[in-house]
């Protein structure tokens, strides 16, 4: 893990030198927080997107919601949650589920306004995603598009926290325990309405610190120990 | 405009006093929010927390204790702690975290500014529950007449010494027979001049003599080894709430692990002047109505200590029932040496809440009169002349006169046993539930003076017929079912059945009548003679009326709802207005609210079975 965390920094650097001038370059420019720094002094950006569809490819993001975590407290403060004005047509079965109608994208943001954003509030500090292949995937085929190059980031995954943690008990479980909203409800979390990027953002946020406290450690653990 | 954080907005816009601010404002509030979440049985907060700042309850639940871990009250979701504002520094208290909690923060200094032009809503969170939590730790020093002695007196004052001690080799005959010798109840025991046990006469029958054990058997074997001390620069009230807390009668006075007296709790009786046994003692001994009443008036203040000092509702009704007892005895005492003897045996009879021991201070007075068969027409004047006097000593000792004329002085309520017995059995045999909504307070009746069994042999024929009567039964249950406890809460209204809204819920109609009724009817249905209502429960408990998780359910809910009515009026005996059964939802925490709740659907639960037992509906 150490290795692979030095490497992780290492390429930041490389990839820093062979980034073009902009806010991708901006954002390579900022060191990743230390890896032995306790949790609790950790910078951690809680992060959900909503997309057109499944395939980072062939889709692309409609929403972006992130909020802000410092020594365990979820500052609403931060709340940010802005909708993309992508190109063409919303399918319907997508429509269902965020519930972000055409006509609503349509007053959306340009793309690279929102991305430029994102990597500054992700700028130095470890992103907190649930699931975090979808988030990962989009935005590096989104940054590959917008400047010609992926960027890295440390990710904590809850999804990762949660099944570490019930691969110890002896009991089964199945996979379906651990969507978001399952954990939720097993630490007996407030329910949130799914599907909107700021409240899933929140939600992850929150299932964090319940899950980081059901670790029951102590002392405040290195950021290490929760890097995917 | 298209609100961010919906979840958070829609939550806080249901707590009051947020349901009346404008959205802006929430929103602003919103921002200036952090989340935390808190593990059960961890810090509530920690060191590293330097701002004051409001907490809200989100989700868990929390317990707030004072310096001296007395129970302040319990925040459950949409609760709000202002605990930590700087208004209420000078409080000293703990909170304990019960359920793993998600609590809102939100600095203080912010929603001062927030509210600067909603001074309303400002002062509701500065003030409201800080005075309640204020209130709760003062209470106890200030405005309380019956304590400020026992505050100001050391407990050295009240102690006794030398104690009578033993060393720990000595077997438990030996220990008996020093504490017998020395009149003793408790022996302190010693391993060389050190403290390590304590032993009482109730260890010696309960842990031995019950047990079968040999008395030649060791001390150690049956002593408490876990010894709760205090020192003698404590005060006496500090030692008495701990006895109280702890549920001990004996406490050894330690200081730097020298012992130097003992104290039980026979000493507070003794010291403490106004407590029931010392009033019903003072009424005993009273030579006129005036000096009653000059007794009676301590029990709203009783009540208040009592409530204060953890007593439960059960308890305290029994402490105020022993007072208008005591004050009804005594009045027929001074009544019988006024008017001379008696011409026929009586008994003068309670009814209602005072028969069931289930009185507060807020109760009025219902009462009757059975007369022996051997009265003569003539008589009645005797038995008229004592109605009279009684019943007006009582109003005048603050038992008002009973709104529905259920006194001795209503000739309908003065009548020969034969004329009672006839009672009961059109009562019970030719039943109609307007005739039986008058005259159910007659089936909680006792005997408080003159001949018992004049009601016993009215009683137990009553009994016979009763539960061989279903019709009589149906009408009783209609008349019980017909009070509904409410469905709920709804913002600060109680939501009651046609979907209309209340401002206050009225503990006795809403939720103590019904329970009382279907106890009473269990009882009579089973031919049970127990009058109080846990006792009546407890009996049918497991019978064909009842299960056993019925009358577990109502037992608890019987309780909960009478503690919230003790608290509730000892609130207002505290602040010193007239005392009622009204509570406005506003002063019933959401934690509360949600045990109401629960009492309320098993009151329903119950209702409807006797409904369907008797085919009402």
């Amino acid at each position: 893990m150490l290795n692979y965390w030095f490497g992780y920094e290492a390429k930041r650097k490389r990839l820093l030198a062979k980034a073009p001038p902009g806010p991708l370059k901006d954002f390579l420019s900022v060191p990743f927080p230390d890896p032995k720094i306790p949790l609790n002094k950790a910078p951690i950006l809680a992060m959900d997107f909503e997309t057109t569809g499944l395939s980072a490819k062939t889709d692309q993001i409609l929403s972006v919601g992130h909020i802000s975590i410092e020594s365990f407290e979820i500052m609403l403060s931060s709340a940010y949650h802005q909708v993309i004005c992508t190109e063409g047509e919303l399918k319907e079965e997508g429509v269902i589920i965020h519930q972000i109608t055409d006509d609503t994208k349509s007053q959306g943001e340009k793309v690279e306004d929102v991305i430029e954003q994102l990597l500054y509030a992700m700028a130095g500090k470890a992103v907190l995603v649930h699931f975090s292949p979808i988030e990962k995937n989009f935005l590096q085929y989104t940054c590959k598009k917008l400047y010609g190059m992926a960027p890295i980031f440390p990710i904590i995954d809850t999804l990762m926290i949660a099944r570490k943690r019930l691969d110890q008990r002896t009991s089964l479980y199945s996979p379906n325990d651990l969507r978001l909203f399952n954990l939720r409800e097993s630490h007996k979390l407030p329910r949130y309405k799914a599907h909107n990027a700021l409240s899933d953002a929140l939600a992850t946020a929150e299932l964090f610190l319940a899950e980081i406290e059901y670790k029951k450690l102590k002392n405040s653990p290195p950021l290490k120990s929760v890097l995917s | 405009m298209e609100i961010e954080l919906q979840e958070i907005s829609d939550f806080l816009i249901n707590i009051h006093p947020f349901d009346t601010l404008p959205q802006s404002i929430i929103e602003r509030l919103i921002k200036s929010t952090t989340i935390r979440y808190i593990r059960r049985d961890t810090a509530f907060i920690d060191d590293t927390t330097t701002s004051d700042r409001l907490y809200l309850i989100r989700k868990g639940a929390v317990s707030l204790f004072s310096e001296d871990n007395k129970l302040l009250g319990k925040l459950g979701e949409g609760d709000i702690c202002t605990a930590y504002c700087h208004l209420e520094k000078d409080v000293k208290f703990t909170i304990k975290v019960e359920e793993d909690t998600l609590v809102y923060t939100i600095e203080c200094q912010a929603i001062c500014n927030i509210l600067r032009e909603f001074p309303e809503q400002l002062s509701f969170l500065q003030k409201a529950s800080n005075q309640r939590l204020k209130q709760k730790v003062y209470n106890m020093e200030d405005t309380n007449t019956l304590t400020p002695s026992l505050m100001k007196t050391p407990i050295s004052d009240i102690m006794h010494y030398p104690v009578i001690t033993a060393e720990q080799s000595i077997n438990i005959r030996e220990a008996a027979i020093i504490m017998s010798e020395n009149n003793v109840s408790a022996l302190i025991i010693l391993d060389k001049k050190n403290v390590v046990g304590i032993l009482t006469d109730k260890d010696i029958t309960r842990r031995c003599i019950a047990k079968d054990m040999s008395t030649s058997a060791s001390v150690e074997q049956i002593m408490t080894s876990n010894i709760v001390s205090a020192p003698a620069t404590s005060n006496a009230f500090e030692v008495m709430m701990t006895m109280t807390r702890n549920q001990i009668r004996h406490l050894p006075i330690i200081d730097e692990q020298k012992l130097s007296g003992i104290i039980s709790v026979t000493d507070f009786l003794r010291r403490e002047g106004r407590n029931s046994v010392y009033v019903t003692n003072a009424i005993r001994k009273a030579e006129s109505i005036k000096e009653i009443q000059e007794h009676c008036q301590v029990v709203p203040q009783l009540q208040l200590q009592s409530v204060q000092m953890g007593a439960t509702a059960e308890h305290i009704g029994k402490i105020i029932t022993a007072i208008s007892t005591a004050a009804t005895r005594r009045l027929l005492e001074l009544a019988e040496e006024k008017l001379g003897p008696a011409p026929v045996p009586y008994t003068w009879v309670a009814a209602g809440s005072h028969a069931r021991r289930e009185q507060s201070s807020h109760s009025d007075q219902d009462n009757a009169l059975i007369i022996s068969d051997q009265m003569k027409p003539e008589d009645d004047q005797w038995f008229a002349a004592l109605a009279k006097f009684v019943c007006d000593g009582l109003n005048q000792c603050g038992y008002v006169y009973c709104p529905g004329n259920v006194m001795a002085t209503n000739p309908k309520w003065r009548q020969p046993v034969r004329k009672w017995t006839e009672y009961f059995s059109n009562w019970i045999k030719t039943p109609s539930p307007k005739a039986l909504m008058y005259s159910s307070i007659f089936f909680d009746l006792r005997s408080l003076y003159g001949e018992e069994q004049l009601l016993t042999g009215v009683r137990k024929k009553m009994l016979k017929l009763s539960p061989k009567n279903d019709l009589f039964l149906a009408h009783l249950t209609y008349n019980a079912t017909k009070l509904k406890p409410p469905l709920g809460f709804f913002r600060d209204f109680v939501l009651i059945h046609d979907g209309k809204h209340n401002d206050t819920l009225d503990l006795k109609h809403n939720g103590l009548a019904p329970i009382v009724d279907l106890a009473r009817i269990y009882a009579l249905s089973e031919g049970i003679s127990e009058i109080n209502t846990i006792e009546r429960l407890k009996r049918v408990r497991g019978t064909r009326a009842l299960s056993n998780e019925g009358a577990d359910d109502l037992i608890d809910s019987l309780e909960f709802i009478s503690d919230l009515r003790m608290k509730h009026q000892a609130d207002q005996i505290n602040i010193g207005v007239e005392v009622d059964n009204y509570m406005a939802p506003v002063e019933i925490s959401k934690l509360e609210r949600s045990h109401l709740k629960d009492t309320f659907k098993v009151i329903q639960t119950l209702q409807s079975y006797l409904e369907m037992r008797y085919k009402i509906g």
